[in-house]
């Protein structure tokens, strides 16, 4: 997908959206274990504030969904459009890395 | 959430109806897992009111593309209306500071701010003349509503207008009979001035009032696509009023910056001249900010104006 096609919010490894696209990736989950979840993988804490601004945007651009409440918490689970999305950014991620891994040399153990 | 712990409904007044109902719930139980029955931490206060605050814009149209291209457009209309307010406040300052150049600057160099100020004045009549006609254009939506929901639903958001126009009223009305009181011959006291400054405020709060309870209500009303385009023409030619006013009050400054310097000085004793005084350069910030207002507002009108009356890309 061309860069400017992309939506907002996956272009960098710890935007709030990819991250929760990466966390529900494995399955549905509600807002606190999604804020877990990212806290454990990525070590990114994120405010209420940005995490449920961008599972209202995720949900607007049809790239999660959300399912029936269970006990007031509200699960979200990613569509195929969601994950499709993800893998062009994982994939745009790994060129980047590849790139940067031949460079610095550090798959020969220059610098490991 | 429970009445027994009401504090995460209020902090989410920060959101609007329609993102509350959609995901306050859900929300409020995120906010009882994380931080227990405890006061929320400022960090969480302060992203609650800044993504609060974006959804608000969101809803509203101003921003993003989540509400259908109507709201988008009227939003964007009331985004140049806002500009307008701040065109006011900083155009009436403008106008008493700048009363008397006339007299400062030599007779040969007169036509070029004196062309500016015609232009300004005339820009002037014109954002006011268009701002009428929106208010014509919306009458009849407005007289639907108010058949069919009744006055008193309007009533909550006009009573703040009500009350701080009364009041700029009457500081006006006391101010102006306190100086007519003093007489021009001697300086003016310092309670006079301090009760200028304060009559001035509760005006320019009565403006924001004013303009925050006109577009709680044109979002109250329903109007046709037809209004809501031509509302988005006026906002565009309203941002071009705003622009003339700006080139003008630029130009009257630039020229009396090179012909008349000592103007600048001869209002502020003691002062050495400067061709850039401090009262000028925040009025001109001001009508900055408002064009740049009224030019977003005015580009999503320009991009949008062809898609009114299509339906909504989502349903919250």
């Amino acid at each position: 997908m061309p860069r400017s096609e992309r939506p907002k919010g996956l272009r960098r490894v710890n935007d709030p959206p990819l991250l929760i696209l990466t966390s529900l990736a494995d399955g549905p989950k509600h807002g606190y274990a999604l804020a877990q979840d990212i806290g454990e993988f990525a070590g990114v804490q994120l405010s209420p504030g940005a995490l449920y601004g961008a599972i209202a945007r995720l949900e607007e651009r049809g790239l999660i969904e959300a399912l029936p409440e269970v006990e007031r918490r509200r699960p979200y689970r990613v569509t195929a459009a969601g994950s499709a999305e993800l893998a062009e950014a994982i994939r745009e991620i790994h060129r980047v890395v590849d790139v940067g891994t031949h460079r610095l040399g550090l798959l020969q153990g220059r610098l490991a | 959430m429970t009445d027994s712990n009401p504090r995460p409904r209020h902090d989410l007044k920060w959101y609007p109806r329609s993102w509350r109902d959609r995901y306050g719930s859900d929300f409020e139980q995120f906010l009882k897992d994380r931080y227990g029955k405890g006061q929320l931490p400022l960090s969480a206060r302060l992203s609650m009111v800044r993504s609060g605050t974006v959804e608000r814009l969101r809803t509203g149209g101003i921003v993003g593309s989540s509400v259908d291209p109507d709201t988008r457009v009227r939003g964007a209309s009331l985004l140049v209306l806002c500009a307008w307010g701040v065109f006011i406040v900083a155009g009436s300052a403008f106008a008493k500071y700048t009363e008397h150049w006339p007299l400062a600057t030599p007779h040969e160099d007169h036509w070029l701010p004196a062309a500016a100020m015609v232009a300004i004045q005339a820009a002037a009549a014109a954002g006011m003349v268009i701002v009428i006609m929106a208010g014509l254009t919306c009458l009849p939506s407005f007289v639907e509503h108010v058949r069919s929901e009744g006055w008193r639903s309007l009533w909550p958001l006009a009573r703040p207008m009500t009350l701080s126009v009364i009041a700029a009223g009457v500081a006006s009305v006391g101010i102006v009979a306190w100086n007519n009181h003093v007489g021009p011959s001697t300086t003016t006291p310092l309670g006079l001035r301090m009760a200028g400054v304060l009559a001035g405020l509760v005006v320019v709060g009565a403006l924001a009032v004013g303009c925050g309870t006109l577009i709680a209500i044109v979002y109250r009303v329903r109007l046709s696509p037809r209004v809501t385009q031509f509302l988005g023409i006026l906002a565009v030619a309203m941002t071009g009023a705003l622009m003339v006013i700006f080139a003008g009050a630029l130009t009257w400054w630039i020229s009396t910056a090179l012909h008349a310097p000592w103007f600048f000085g001869s209002l502020v004793p003691r002062s050495p001249t400067s061709p850039a005084p401090l009262a000028l350069i925040v009025l001109g910030l001001m009508m900055l900010s408002g064009l740049v207002l009224a030019g977003i507002g005015a580009v999503r009108i320009a991009i949008l104006r062809s898609h009114v009356g299509e339906a909504s890309p989502m349903a919250f």
